[in-house]
């Protein structure tokens, strides 16, 4: 009889849990994108090729660098604020290196990328430094010392050799495939490659990490290096797409692709999360500024409605234990 | 001299006295005018309460990214509503202040998550709103007497502008060091679980902090608006930066239960000395960016926490201490 109540008690308990699992904020994300999507669908002139063709454009320069992004948030350093200028950067060193061919463009400006991202993520990792503040003092001294160089002038292609890059497949955005490439590719890094795994282990917890054998600050390298190649897959299909290298491309991109990752629901303390995610948040957030913009609504309005929209993702992200 | 050298609050200034030493051999005396000392106390009006900001929530372990958004938009209420009463339009700029540190505060507590994920989502919200409110345009301020008031130049260098900042790191001074609040704040700081067991309510304590943050910055905010004689909505990383730079420099740990006020004015002065310094004596203004981020990097690998055991490992492999 007791050990029947035990049972009971037992399946009773499975029940509950399972009715846990499912959590509040997983039903708010399904109603949220179900009632967006009908939204979308119902405005007039949303799915017209124009629109929708815009719409893919813009969001995947801000993609790329959220897809870069999360790399970083991911392993546990929530954001880093250079890599707006770290983009703006790369802009540069791609135009500036054309002339000397494509190729060595190309490859110049993801080493580039790569390497100052990668000396943050070291920086970080090996001395334990705190994320924000290093990543800060790298937006000062990139901004610095490229204005050094250029003395605060934009540079602008002069040849055709980025021409590749300005193309459209059809009716498809030529950045858009650069975006669905980089998440493919990021996708793939994350899932199949120990570095991948290590960077979700490092993010959920960076001392059992230790235990398991391996130094995190050596994933936190790899973290921000990945970071910094994706930043530079966008920087050269800006550059491409408007000609020119300039400091002024980046601004402000950090939040932008912050947002995006956090909306998608990668954990800001790192350790869950991916790359699909963040390709979802960013359609989110491009849908919802296409939607707005076509309801009428000034772009001022969608700035605000952006900022809500992460402070209640965030919100959303609240622990029951501690 | 040793009570001086192990005070946190007076290596900002030691640090001070040797960058206007440096530039003096540098810019030669005609560097040291009333002007330029007039435009170091204008540049601590603006950066000084911001700082003073986002250090105090440094001070409780916490990091207020959105103090820059709260500046811009306070900004904008300030120059909208203070065109019939300057005062009204300062005091509805820092209501808005305590609105927003009281809530992001309250979030932060209650839902036990990491301030920059909440300050974050503050800062872009706060952005919008100032974005919504100004239209996206540079707002002009119609008052010119009250700009000409609060920078004209008292004594050939003091302005209403800049003493109202000295005021606020008084009243903080103030606060930290003689009540009651100040000691609860340094323990919520160092060890927030102890400083619970010990009695201090530390969840009263730190939306209270948010709230000076708010209020501060949004005093800051306003008065640099009427100063400017306009509001516009842009602000981010620009001010950020050297708000965390001047913040650290004055001795405010990254790891929290460190820092004051007063430190906090030297970090900013130091900051401020080295941009207009460096302008007297003709650097460009690129120069200063660099130097500020080279100290930022200097400060955060300084803060590592594993910054020690980095030193021995180093030790171990090329100098061959052994244990």
């Amino acid at each position: 009889m007791s050990q029947n109540l035990e049972i009971q008690k037992e399946s009773s308990q499975k029940s509950f849990n399972l009715m846990k699992s499912i959590k509040v904020a997983d039903i708010i994300r399904l109603t949220v994108i179900i009632s967006l999507l009908a939204f979308a669908l119902t405005t007039p002139g949303f799915l017209s090729s124009l629109s929708i063709r815009s719409l893919l454009s813009t969001m995947s320069f801000v993609g790329c660098v959220a897809v870069g992004m999360t790399f970083i948030t991911l392993s546990g350093n929530i954001m880093s604020f250079s890599i707006g200028a770290g983009l703006s950067a790369a802009t540069i060193i791609f135009v500036a290196l054309l002339p000397y061919g494509l190729f060595t463009a190309l490859v110049a400006t993801v080493i580039f990328s790569a390497v100052i991202n990668g000396i943050q993520g070291w920086i970080i990792g090996y001395f334990r430094a705190n994320p924000i503040i290093v990543s800060m003092a790298g937006y000062s001294l990139i901004i610095g010392i490229m204005t050094y160089f250029t003395q605060g002038r934009g540079l602008y292609i002069q040849g055709s050799e980025a021409a590749f890059f300005k193309q459209n497949l059809g009716p498809i955005p030529g950045p858009f495939i650069g975006l669905v490439l980089a998440v493919i590719v990021a996708q793939l890094i994350l899932t199949y490659t120990r570095v991948g795994k290590r960077i979700y282990l490092t993010g959920s917890n960076s001392k059992a990490a230790l235990a398991a054998g391996f130094e995190p600050w050596k994933t936190i390298v790899w973290a921000y290096v990945l970071s910094g190649v994706f930043a530079a897959i966008a920087a050269i299909l800006m550059a491409s797409r408007y000609s020119s290298g300039d400091l002024q491309h980046g601004i402000g991109l950090e939040f932008g692709a912050i947002s995006a990752v956090l909306v998608g629901g990668t954990l800001i303390q790192g350790g869950k999360g991916s790359v699909l995610h963040t390709l979802l948040g960013t359609l989110l957030i491009a849908v919802f500024q296409a939607v707005l913009v076509l309801r009428g609504f000034s772009t001022e309005i969608q700035q605000l409605a952006l900022g809500v929209v992460v402070l209640v993702v965030i919100m959303l992200q609240w622990k029951k234990d501690k | 001299m040793d009570k001086i050298l192990k005070n946190r609050a007076a290596h900002p200034f030691i640090l001070l006295v040797f960058i206007i030493i440096l530039i003096g051999i540098l810019g030669g005396e005609r560097v040291f005018t009333a002007s330029t000392l007039f435009s170091v106390f204008q540049q601590f009006a603006t950066l000084g309460p911001i700082s003073l900001a986002l250090g105090m929530t440094m001070i409780v372990r916490h990091f207020d990214i959105s103090v820059a958004g709260v500046m811009g938009l306070a900004g904008c209420v300030a120059v909208l509503l203070g065109a019939e009463s300057p005062l009204f339009g300062i005091a509805a700029a820092m209501c808005l202040g305590l609105v927003s540190g009281a809530v992001q505060g309250t979030i932060i507590v209650k839902l036990k998550l990491s301030s920059i994920g909440v300050t974050l989502g503050g800062l872009l919200t706060l952005i919008g709103l100032a974005y919504v409110l100004t239209g996206n345009q540079e707002l002009g301020y119609a008052r010119f007497d009250i700009s000409a008031y609060i920078d004209k130049p008292h004594f050939d260098f003091v302005s209403i502008r800049f003493l109202s900042a000295l005021f606020i790191f008084f009243i903080a001074s103030i606060l930290i060091s003689w009540t009651r609040y100040g000691r609860d704040i340094l323990a919520s700081g160092s060890n927030p679980k102890a400083a619970s067991i010990a009695g201090v309510r530390v969840e009263a304590i730190v939306i209270g902090i948010f709230i000076i943050s708010g209020v501060f910055s949004a005093l800051g905010g306003a008065l640099l608006s009427y100063s400017l004689a306009a509001a516009s909505p842009v602000a981010l990383s620009n001010i950020l930066v050297p708000a965390a730079a001047a913040a650290i420099i004055g001795g405010v740990s990254l790891g929290g239960g460190n820092g004051h006020p007063i430190g906090i004015a030297g970090g900013v002065l130091v900051i401020c000395v080295l941009q207009s310094g460096l302008t007297a004596i003709g650097v460009e203004p690129f120069v200063h960016d660099i130097a500020m981020g080279g100290v930022l990097l200097l400060v955060g690998i300084l803060n590592g926490g594993d910054l020690v055991r980095r030193i021995n490992d180093f030790k171990r492999k090329f100098i061959g201490v052994s244990q």
